[in-house]
């Protein structure tokens, strides 16, 4: 049995110049995440949240300090290995959603499986698998603008995870839909993750947050708190 | 990846339409130009071909120059190296046009040496001119076609002489005796009748044209050349090769000239394609970034953008070349019953037209595409 964390992140630091003002949007920040946690990050806008996932996603690199995702320091990767990371590790979903407006949702799911280069069968096999599994059976042929917005938000996390990620990262995602939606997504996801899946949420909706199993408030960039619920 | 290129590009079917529109109008115009001057190179080729033989004497001054006295068609058979020597009169059917271009033109030629002069050339019909023959002419493949005649009828042919302010119109009928087969050479534009009418007719005395010398086997043409110029006074002369790389000057001129006003249409063309990525690009400024988020290469991505950019400079270049190919064919077609063929669309022209398509959308698409590619997923998704 490996007891290794699956996110180690380790004295992670993220200062911007603004101006000629330099922010420090994340000093010294250090965590580790388990297989199969439910973690969510919360905290004020400005808490430096946004830049941790970021930074994490492979999507923007820290000033100081390194992230490890399997053992791996992802911080080290360079430009052109980013990607494979991105596709095998790493799962998105975002706040908005971001489908590609042409594609119907079962190519949405299956371009995620593209770029790692699965094969086309295989790709059309999973992609209607998630998408059933997140109750989409019927709709897979919609386009995005014939889609509510949980529906959407659906479409993006069985995309987050056709490359089976490590971990899921999702960014504010239930900001963009109602109260019932919310309950719905975050009842999906709870679901995903009692299977075994980590994924970390990014939100400031406590009503999210309550309901993970993890907590990590944030406040000028550090943390405040860290609690099991 | 090719079911997206094609879902992307007829995603904007009036863009696309437009923009595969200009590219097409670019290589029509490389079809059309190009096939004009690959129907000179060719023609000109095969008439070199025809001649290739032969020394060109022409009296001092160049074509226009003085006179030539037909006498110097035997100072130039006496010159060593020389085994024939005849004189030719050339002058234009109609003498109101000058004849440069697919124009016919009368050829007078002393009979006997008529198979000297074309050669290989079979007759579709009737004989070659003989000696004693009078009035009767030989005509080429498209001049017979142009005015629909056969041996047995009879063909008008003008002379125009200047005599004093006033010019005097004659006119003389000649009776075909017989009719060249193709040869896709000048000699399908000529009328070839004997020596002695054509200087009568044409009130030339005992003048020619040029004169023709056919060196004996194993004999340099270029050495024979310079001989000829140093034994015979007054008269300049060009070999096979420096008359090939003449013609082949004046060539290239024109083929400058019409590949260059092609390019420039096809460029514009191009410039369309590269107009319609960048919109397309930074439309999509998301997606891409999104999909670098997904975990794109960004080979992935240029793979993506310059793809649908080829991809219509592709389908422009085909629609350019239907377009450029019926316009020629109905040209040619309507042409050929005026006598002359303007255009030859040869595989060479098709495969530059294509491949010249297929990298100018790609050129165009090479930015739009690095821009596309360089997104940062950050920017991308923050993009609202």
């Amino acid at each position: 049995m490996n007891d290794e964390p699956i996110l180690q992140v380790k004295n992670l630091s993220k200062t911007y110049i603004r101006g000629k003002i330099p922010v420090h949007a994340l000093s010294d920040v250090s965590f580790n995440v388990n297989k199969g946690e439910f973690l969510s990050i919360i905290g004020p806008s400005g808490s430096g949240k946004s830049t941790f996932l970021s930074m994490i996603g492979l999507l923007d690199k820290p000033t100081k300090g390194s992230i490890f995702i399997e053992g791996a320091e992802v911080t080290k990767a360079s430009e052109s290995e980013a990607p494979r990371i991105r596709r095998e590790k790493i799962g998105f979903v975002f706040q908005h959603f971001n489908l590609i407006p042409t594609l119907s949702a079962l190519e949405n799911v299956d371009i995620a499986m593209r770029f790692a280069r699965v094969a086309k069968n295989k790709r059309k096999e999973r992609a209607i698998e998630l998408l059933t599994q997140m109750g989409l059976s019927d709709r897979m042929k919609h386009k995005p603008s014939e889609l509510s917005g949980g529906e959407q938000q659906r479409v993006a996390i069985a995309r987050s995870m056709a490359n089976y990620p490590v971990i899921i990262l999702a960014d504010e995602p239930t900001g963009e839909v109602d109260t019932k939606t919310r309950n719905m997504i975050v009842d999906l996801l709870k679901g995903l993750s009692e299977k075994g899946q980590t994924i970390l949420v990014v939100t400031h909706d406590m009503a999210v947050a309550e309901r993970t199993s993890r907590m990590i408030t944030m406040r000028d960039g550090k943390i405040e708190s860290d609690r099991r619920l | 990846m090719f079911d997206l290129i094609i879902k992307n590009i007829t995603q904007r079917k009036l863009r696309t339409a437009l923009t595969v529109f200009g590219i097409a109008l670019g290589i029509f115009a490389v079809i059309v130009m190009g096939g004009m001057s690959e129907h000179f190179n060719i023609t000109f080729e095969r008439s070199i071909s025809l001649t290739a033989d032969k020394i060109r004497v022409l009296p001092e001054g160049g074509f226009f120059g003085s006179n030539l006295n037909e006498s110097k068609a035997r100072e130039v058979k006496r010159v060593p190296g020389v085994s024939d020597a005849y004189g030719l009169l050339q002058a234009p059917l109609d003498p109101e046009s000058l004849g440069f271009f697919g124009g016919d033109v009368i050829i007078g030629i002393p009979p006997e040496k008529q198979a000297s002069l074309i050669k290989d050339t079979k007759l579709t019909e009737g004989r070659f001119l003989v000696t004693g023959d009078s009035y009767k002419a030989v005509l080429g493949s498209s001049v017979a076609r142009e005015f629909n005649l056969k041996t047995g009828d009879e063909i008008e042919i003008k002379s125009k002489t200047v005599q004093r302010a006033a010019s005097i119109t004659h006119t003389r009928n000649f009776t075909i005796v017989g009719i060249l087969e193709y040869t896709g050479s000048f000699f399908d534009n000529g009328v070839m009748i004997p020596l002695d009418r054509a200087q009568k007719f044409y009130d030339r005395g005992d003048t020619v044209s040029f004169i023709l010398a056919v060196p004996e086997p194993d004999t340099d043409s270029d050495d024979l050349a310079k001989r000829i110029e140093l034994n015979v006074e007054k008269v300049k002369t060009f070999s096979p090769s420096a008359l090939r790389k003449q013609i082949e000057q004046s060539l290239v001129v024109f083929s400058l000239i019409t590949v260059s006003a092609a390019i420039l249409a096809a460029i514009i063309g191009g410039l369309s394609v590269m107009n319609t990525m960048l919109m397309s690009v930074s439309e999509r400024t998301k997606e891409f970034g999104l999909m670098k988020a997904l975990g794109a290469e960004t080979k992935d991505i240029l793979f993506m953008t310059m793809g649908e950019a080829a991809l219509m400079g592709i389908l422009g270049g085909i629609f350019g070349i239907i377009g450029g190919g019926a316009l020629v064919y109905y040209l040619n077609e309507y042409l050929a019953t005026q006598g002359t063929v303007l255009f030859s669309i040869t595989p060479r022209l098709l495969f530059i037209a294509i491949a010249f398509a297929t990298l100018l959308g790609m050129i165009s698409g090479t930015y739009p595409a690095y821009r596309a590619a360089r997104m940062s997923p950050m920017e991308a998704l923050r993009y609202e």
